[in-house]
């Protein structure tokens, strides 16, 4: 199975504070890769940094490796902007911008350049199909993002990041702030994503992991401590550690 | 707190009456801020020789002093120009106590030093626009003035002729922007007007001859320099009250004449002259 | 507590609650006062001229008798357009400077001259206009004189740039994080965030720090008046001696006589002027109020 995205002995600082202590783990393509662990554990650190968005906080310094297909994306030959687009992201909480369902959509194709009406239609139609939200929305897409519900909005956020086409998908708690209705759909999402996409997504809540991922990483206090196949990460936890998160002895 | 209250109110009073030196012993005059220098010596001097009197001078405009007299917010209303017929039917007597010479300028670098009369009104009405045209170097003409109701203005259009035919390339609303202007136009070729007094001693800048007189105390008198206007003090018919009528003649005897001259402007008053036959 | 005591302290509160009552009604009233009376003070001679004659008439000559203001209303549509053309993305550039990619010892420095610039007061502007831009303007087009509508602009153009400034740089500051973030996740460079995202997402702030800066440019007088020639032209080109609503007025209350024509048009203006503004306010406020609903 294909590592599309291979970490080595990743750590990173805060300025003085390590939040990540040596990270190795491979995330396989066509895969959902979930990443459990109690708050400040690093998890969110970790994926944010897949993308390069860590760095955009100053103080922040990395060391080790990660590799996407093949190429360190800490060279400083790779452009960043097309790393974003071909690891795309949706944060935990919806953020449309404050423009129509349309032009959220079609933002990122026209940033790298589609500029015609006709490409950036067809575009926009099949993103939203891909997000399950084309039916609810079509008549409406000269309407506010903003007016739309939680669920509806975080739908056209993944609408939007699947816009450009990307290769992988980094899902930072994206239904933590969600009613259970809209989590139901977004989790029924990702499992049809998983045939085109690799994803990767953050979650506190267990059950979610277990039902939606196939791989599973557990994070604590910035170091890796177990990552495998979900079923077995869960009925058999090879650390000790692991099985008290798991049996919720502490979280 | 009792006290306060009677003893402010008092202390308030008092003081603002001394200023007045006696609501009967107060002279004002009120107009033409172009005759400030000259009502500013002659008030300043009466008011050491008669210190109970105190003689206030207001600006507002030649306009505003003639409208002071007749209305009687003024004693004497102050005139940089002589008055229109519907003012004099109004029961006013003109009296001219001074001549105010309107120097012409130029920049110190500009190698005209002379232009005829009809040259100057050529000039400001834009039928000359290049100095060329009157002897001088290739340079475009650029004519300061004064805003309208100047009284400054007023007398030059009037000893000009140009009265409403004026081009200006600025309108501007003191002297002192205007000798500004003069000297700070970069190609060297604005002209402008001010008073005599107001322009002398300015470095930049230079004066030029009219008709070759130059702006002089006896041109003035005599005529020869045609760019003049009258310091006119604005009085009624009916008469002044006594602080008043007594500072009005003192200010049109020869008395006076040596402050006037001082102030930079031309006393009519001479020894042996009573009045100034215009 | 005693009853007494609580009546004594619901007085207090009834008091207070007046006083502010007071001082808003102070705010009305002196605006009413000022419309009331400009009305009063100008619509007679707009009666004796006729409305056309006075607000289209292109010449205005008190000697002989020409009142029309047509030369001020084009000179001050012109040069507080101009002004806000120049001063409005200037102003808008340096917020976004300052909100979003500006080195905090840069920041400092450039925050400290926008708040140095807003506490000159206008008639310093006109005195540095006068002794510096005016001979500049005429050297760099080698006019017969600089004092036009040109200079005008750039005076003006300065004179709102903090305005704009600190208003913008507010409404960018509060544009959320998240917007940027989620730009920059979708591969966007932060030039193409600030100008697609950020500057959109402000800009009803935007708008208000544009109409703040026309406010100011409609209303100065002291500034302009030494650098744009004050001539009662029709503005033909940028290299015109012009005078404004507001240098018209300047120039010669002093010298209209009471009670005279010239006079009464000069309160004339005056009204003209203010409803102008109004006008310009009203519109400029539906324009914001637009752009914050969407």
């Amino acid at each position: 199975m294909e590592a599309v995205l291979r970490t080595q002995a990743l750590s990173l600082w805060y300025g003085s504070v390590q939040a990540l202590k040596g990270v190795s783990l491979d995330v396989l393509e066509n895969r959902v890769t979930a990443l459990i662990g109690p708050s400040g554990c690093g998890k969110s650190t970790f994926l944010k940094t897949l993308d390069r968005m860590t760095q955009l906080i100053p103080g922040v310094r990395v060391e080790g490796e990660i590799v996407y297909r093949g190429r360190s994306i800490f060279d400083p030959a790779v452009d960043v902007t097309t790393l974003r687009r071909q690891v795309g992201m949706v944060f935990q909480k919806p953020n449309p911008f404050p423009m129509s369902i349309y032009d959220n959509v079609a933002y990122g194709p026209r940033t790298h350049g589609i500029r015609r009406h006709g490409e950036l239609d067809a575009i926009v139609e099949k993103s939203l199909r891909q997000a399950a939200i084309w039916d609810e929305v079509k008549d409406r897409l000269k309407r506010s993002a903003l007016s739309l519900s939680g669920g509806q909005q975080q739908r056209i956020c993944i609408a939007r990041a699947l816009a450009v086409e990307p290769d992988v998908l980094l899902m930072d708690e994206a239904t933590s702030a969600l009613d259970p209705i809209s989590t139901s759909k977004i989790e029924e999402l990702i499992a049809q994503l998983r045939e085109r996409y690799t994803i990767v997504i953050v979650t506190h809540n267990m059950q979610q992991a277990v039902r939606v991922s196939d791989q599973c990483a557990f994070f604590l206090q910035g170091e890796l401590v177990e990552a495998g196949d979900t079923q077995g990460v869960f009925s058999a936890p090879k650390d000790p550690r692991t099985q008290n998160y798991i049996t919720g002895r502490f979280g | 707190m009792k006290l306060c209250k009677a003893v402010l109110p008092a202390l308030i009073l008092s003081l603002s009456l001394s200023a007045c030196g006696g609501p009967g012993n107060r002279v004002t005059a009120l107009g033409s801020s172009s005759m400030d220098g000259v009502m500013g010596i002659l008030a300043e001097q009466y008011g050491l020789d008669h210190p109970d009197v105190v003689v206030s001078v207001e600006g507002g405009g030649s306009s505003a002093g003639v409208e002071a007299a007749i209305t009687g917010d003024a004693h004497i209303g102050l005139s940089s120009r002589r008055l229109k017929g519907a003012e004099r039917e109004r029961g006013l007597v003109e009296t001219i106590v001074a001549l105010d010479g309107i120097a012409i300028i130029v920049s110190e670098d500009n190698p005209v030093d002379n232009l005829t009369a009809q040259q100057l009104a050529d000039v400001y009405t834009g039928a000359v626009t290049n100095w060329a045209q009157v002897g001088g170097a290739d340079v475009p003409i650029a004519p300061v003035g004064r805003e309208a109701g100047s009284g400054t203005r007023d007398g030059f259009e009037q000893a000009t002729g140009t009265q409403g035919r004026c081009v200006l390339t600025q309108e501007l609303i003191s002297t002192g922007a205007v000798v500004e202007a003069v000297r700070g136009n970069t190609a060297g070729g604005a002209v402008g007007y001010a008073s005599l007094s107001a322009v002398e001693g300015q470095e930049g800048i230079k004066l030029v001859t009219i008709d070759g007189a130059a702006c002089t105390e006896e041109t003035v008198l005599d005529g020869s320099y045609p760019v003049q206007r009258p310091f006119v003090l604005v009085t009624r018919q009916e008469g002044l009250t006594e602080p008043a009528r007594s500072f009005f003649a003192w200010a049109v005897s020869p008395q006076a004449a040596e402050l006037i001259r001082r102030a930079g402007a031309v006393p009519t008053a001479q020894e042996g002259r009573e009045e100034y036959e215009p | 507590m005693s009853h007494e005591k609580m009546l004594n302290r619901k007085r207090v509160e009834g008091g207070i609650k007046a006083l502010f009552f007071l001082c808003g009604l102070t705010a009305v009233g002196a605006v009413l006062f000022i419309s009331v009376y400009l009305v009063f003070a100008g619509v007679p001679a707009i009666q004796e001229l006729g409305l056309v004659r006075f607000v289209l008439g292109d010449t205005w000559n008190p000697q002989q008798e020409q009142y029309g203001i047509l030369p001020f209303l084009l000179t001050s549509m012109a040069g507080t357009g101009g002004a806000v053309l120049l001063g409005v993305p200037v102003g808008v550039l340096t917020a976004l400077f300052l909100a979003k990619t500006a080195r905090p010892g840069w920041a400092k420095a450039i925050r400290a001259a926008v708040a140095l610039l807003a506490g000159i007061p206008s008639v310093v502007y006109g005195l540095v206009g006068m002794v510096v831009l005016v001979p500049a303007v005429q050297r760099a087009f080698s006019l017969p004189s600089g004092a036009n509508l040109l200079s005008a602009v750039l005076v003006l153009s300065v004179m709102i740039l903090p305005s704009i400034v600190r208003v913008a740089e507010t409404a960018l500051r509060a544009v959320p994080r998240e917007y940027e973030e989620a730009s920059l996740a979708l591969g966007a460079t932060p030039a193409e965030t600030m100008f697609r995202v950020s500057l959109p997402a402000a800009r009803s702030g935007v708008a208000t720090a544009a109409a703040l800066g026309v406010g100011r440019a409609l209303g100065e007088a002291m500034a302009i008046i030494m650098v744009s020639g004050n001539v009662a032209n029709l503005p033909a080109g940028p290299f015109t001696a012009v005078r404004f609503l507001t240098t018209a007025i300047a120039s010669e209350m002093n010298y209209a006589p009471m009670g005279s024509l010239w006079r009464r048009a000069l309160f004339s203006i005056g009204l003209v002027l203010f409803l102008f503004i109004m006008l310009v306010n009203a519109a400029l406020h539906g324009v914001i109020r637009g752009a914050g609903e969407e």
